[in-house]
């Protein structure tokens, strides 16, 4: 069961590009991140590469450049690594029947006890899933479905997709609580910036137009501001089709905190 | 790691299978035993004749429905396969093995299903109550289909996810079926060539599938008992041969497996 000794970084990726067939723009560009045993939190808006960012370290989408590390072997040449894991619904498409006969194999599949899942879908108020099949479930409850399957048995990396979408407002906390408690690295993808007071001591990256940048920490977000243009000491810089843009600290055109999402306070100052 | 449970248990509680591969199998069968048997003279050893032959044809089309439900799975699960084999304990040898399990199960199952629907049907029509002559040998031949059309189909889909891309896999998970009818059908009314006969493995499966209803080998042309009767054991390794190919086959292309998006096979 290959997995990385303690203090190795989990997920690494170096000038990571991916273009997909057709596709006007790089989906990814030059993209590079590390990542230990921590966890970080990148903000982007829709369509900014998240979830594509997420799929490459999956190994579900073919990078046409750089390189991509997890648990400390490159994805291509990865097998048996159930230290990670995933809230992303296509990679539970295995076999078609109802969650409750499900949980077993997904247990066995990662080498876990099944009544730890059981015990988080009753604590989510899910038990009624167990009788019907992923495609039944509403939105929100498949998204939770996947969110519970990614932190169970134990692993040592999560990838969280868009973990809150169509999730109600209880639930969304019951499950900020339970990754705030997660003794595992984390990679959590968001468009939602009024999440990230949830997560102080966290990373954050930002994502906008298939480039990352970062890292800064959450806790620091009320001192980030967006600056058009380059400024000496920048925390970074940022080159869009719209212009470039410093993150600078403590003083800046635009507080990050003031923004609904990246995308507004992009064109807001562009 | 073993999912032949789970994946037996997907299979055997598939309702769409069962009305494709039983029901509306049942009725090819009660078109044999109704209509198509109007106008013939048939009893005794001519009767077992028409019946095993319309029982071996049908058999294979139901199998072909497996075939096809199996293909339809796996261009859903692309994604799950490709993660699986690298974050779980799956491997692709277990899940071949474990689909190859279920298969083999239902491929028993369908074909016995079969001869309880061509006994009934043909005891009502004819009052003569046909039953298969050598079960055990009906049992491994039922197995061994079951295997071959799972290794046939996860190929030709492996194939496409690939390589071609989700467009064509609507296409290419009938192949099975075209091949089991085109074949299966020829065979109960053409005399076919010998090396198609043996090279075939629908047609292996056919003439084994009857010598084991009949209790005695099949003539080349299925239910008409003039020239030389097919001789098992070329027939066997025929289709075992064809077997351990594709499941050679599967298995290197089950290991590549490429993600597809389930839009991309969308037609129009």
């Amino acid at each position: 069961m290959p997995s990385s000794a303690p203090g190795v970084d989990v997920l690494e990726a170096r000038q990571l590009e991916v273009t997909f067939p057709g596709a006007a723009a790089p989906a990814l560009r030059g993209v590079d991140l590390t990542l230990g045993d921590e966890k970080m939190i990148v903000v982007g808006a829709n369509g900014s590469g998240k979830t594509t960012l997420i799929k490459s370290f999956l190994g579900l989408v073919p990078t046409t450049g750089g390189t991509v590390r997890v648990l400390d072997r490159d994805v291509d040449h990865i097998h048996g690594a159930v230290g990670l894991s995933t809230n992303l619904a296509e990679v539970y498409r295995l076999i078609s029947l109802p969650i409750g006969d499900l949980v077993p194999v997904f247990a066995a599949l990662k080498g876990g006890d099944p009544r730890e899942l059981r015990e988080r879908l009753h604590e989510f108020e899910l038990d009624d899933v167990l009788g019907k099949r992923m495609h039944e479930l509403s939105t929100g409850q498949q998204k939770l479905v996947g969110d519970l399957l990614a932190i169970s048995f134990g692993p040592r990396l999560v990838l969280l997709d868009e973990p809150f979408d169509n999730v109600d407002f209880a639930r969304r906390r019951r499950l900020v609580g339970r990754l705030r408690d997660l003794s595992a690295a984390v990679l959590l993808n968001t468009h939602e910036l009024e999440l990230l007071s949830n997560f102080g001591g966290w990373k954050l990256a930002l994502m906008f137009e298939g480039r990352l940048f970062g890292p800064f920490r959450v806790d620091e977000l009320d001192r980030l501001f967006l600056t058009r243009g380059t400024r000496p000491g920048a925390l970074a810089e940022m080159t869009t089709s719209l212009g470039t843009f410093s993150i600078t600290l403590d003083a800046g055109d635009r507080p990050m905190k003031s923004a609904t999402s990246l995308n507004a306070l992009v064109e807001a100052l562009a | 790691m073993n999912l032949w449970r789970p994946y037996t248990k997907a299979m055997l509680t598939n309702r769409a299978l069962w009305f494709w591969a039983v029901v509306f199998m049942g009725f090819w069968l009660a078109i044999g035993a109704f209509v198509e048997s109007q106008g013939l003279s048939l009893a005794g050893a001519s009767l077992r004749d028409y019946a095993t032959s319309w029982y071996a044809v049908i058999v294979l089309f139901s199998l072909s429905m497996l075939a096809v439900s199996i293909a339809n799975s796996m261009t859903y699960g692309s994604g799950a396969l490709a993660y699986s084999f690298r974050f779980t304990r799956l491997t692709p040898e277990s899940y071949f093995g474990s689909v190859v399990g279920g298969s083999a199960v239902l491929g028993f199952v369908l074909s016995f299903v079969l001869i309880g629907a061509t006994t009934g049907m043909f005891a009502v029509r004819f009052g003569s109550v046909l039953l298969p002559a050598n079960v055990p040998a009906l049992v491994g031949i039922s197995l061994l289909g079951g295997v071959f059309y799972m290794a046939l189909s996860m190929t030709l889909i492996l194939v496409v996810i690939n390589y071609l891309g989700l467009k064509s896999a609507s296409f290419v998970g009938f192949v099975p079926l075209l091949f089991s009818w085109a074949l299966g059908v020829a065979q109960s009314y053409v005399r076919l060539p010998n090396w198609l006969l043996y090279g075939s493995p629908f047609n292996d499966l056919a003439s084994l599938l009857y010598q084991g209803f009949a209790g005695y080998p099949s003539a080349p042309v299925l239910g008409q008992a003039n020239g030389a009767a097919l001789d098992w054991a070329p027939l066997t390794l025929g289709i075992v041969v064809w077997t351990v190919l594709l499941t050679g086959t599967s298995l290197w292309l089950l290991r590549r497996i490429r993600v597809r998006q389930l839009e991309e096979g969308r037609q129009i």
